[in-house]
């Protein structure tokens, strides 16, 4: 199974910015292509330092092991992260303008670092107000247990 | 612990997130860590041209996942240490937050209640910025498992 390589994640959104599917291309209930990934301890405390977040849940191993959590957890908003990781270059999302209008999201069970995360998603709905165009997506992450970290829903308004 | 916490919250209690300043080298640092480049908020250049339907930023803007993680932030800094869990957050985003621009994350509880299963306090959510202009707001909900 392929797996990501955060050194070769491409930056630069622009590049095949044309292949990615547009407002009128998304169709609501078709599954987004994804790519699982294991989640590092890096990859979660770089989140956590992002957000000014030094709770020792993610950085204190000892303290976190003396916890009812057992160990180190990934913050909740990890999802944010995990999006980007687990969705392939030409996804949608990432389309150069995207407006990200809303976003709600229910946690199960906290990620943890050398969890194999999957991660299913969709467009649900796609509607036209004040002539902007928005899609709705659902996302659900799932650990390799196929337990459900988090699941949500997220308003984005398209730029073409 | 988290019963006797769960007792003691009161409705319209407030409870306060840590601010944080905004820059274009935490917006970087931010799109390092989310893996989210667009050139939304990294790109000068195309931020001053383009037009978003009626709306034209003329800077890059802060990631509204910056502010979503700051709530986060914000209620498990206030739930973890008494046993409370963060289990929902839903959030709008009414206005851009810009580099040099300082968010102010705030939660008011809402309503306590119990169910067959669980206890849980809702949260009205509020972000603003340095003039005191709501940029998000929202709806949490948190778990005290008895």
């Amino acid at each position: 199974m392929e797996e990501l390589d955060l050194k070769k994640i491409e930056k630069d959104f622009w590049k095949n910015w044309e292949k990615r599917k547009t407002w009128d291309e998304i169709r609501p209930g078709e599954l987004r292509p994804t790519i699982p990934v294991t989640l590092t301890k890096e990859m979660i405390q770089k989140y956590a330092r992002a957000i000014g977040d030094l709770n020792p849940l993610y950085f204190d191993e000892e303290y976190a092991k003396k916890t009812p959590l057992g160990g180190l957890i990934a913050p909740p908003s990890i999802h944010v992260m995990l999006m980007f990781a687990c969705t392939p270059n030409d996804d949608w999302m990432r389309e150069p303008g995207t407006i990200n209008a809303g976003q709600s999201w229910f946690y199960n069970i906290p990620a943890r670092p050398g969890d194999r995360i999957r991660l299913v998603c969709k467009a649900l709905d796609r509607f036209i107000k004040k002539e902007r165009l928005f899609v709705i997506h659902e996302n659900v992450f799932y650990n390799q247990n196929d337990e459900v970290i988090c699941s949500g829903r997220g308003w984005t308004i398209r730029p073409r | 612990m988290g019963t006797n916490f769960f007792g003691e919250i009161t409705v319209g209690q407030v409870i306060e997130g840590r601010p944080m300043g905004i820059t274009r080298e935490t917006i970087r640092e931010f799109a390092e860590a989310s893996l989210d480049f667009n050139p939304l908020h990294l790109d000068s250049e195309y931020m001053a041209k383009q037009d978003f339907g009626k709306t034209m930023f003329k800077q890059v803007i802060a990631h509204g996942m910056t502010n979503f993680s700051l709530i986060t932030r914000m209620m498990t800094d206030w739930l973890w240490p008494h046993g409370g869990i963060h289990r929902r957050l839903e959030t709008r985003w009414l206005k851009p937050v810009y580099s040099g621009d300082t968010v102010y994350p705030k939660a008011i509880v809402s309503k306590k209640l119990k169910t067959e299963k669980g206890q849980w306090v809702l949260f009205n959510i509020e972000v603003r910025n340095q003039e005191d202009i709501l940029v998000s707001n929202g709806e949490a909900m948190a778990e005290f498992p008895e």
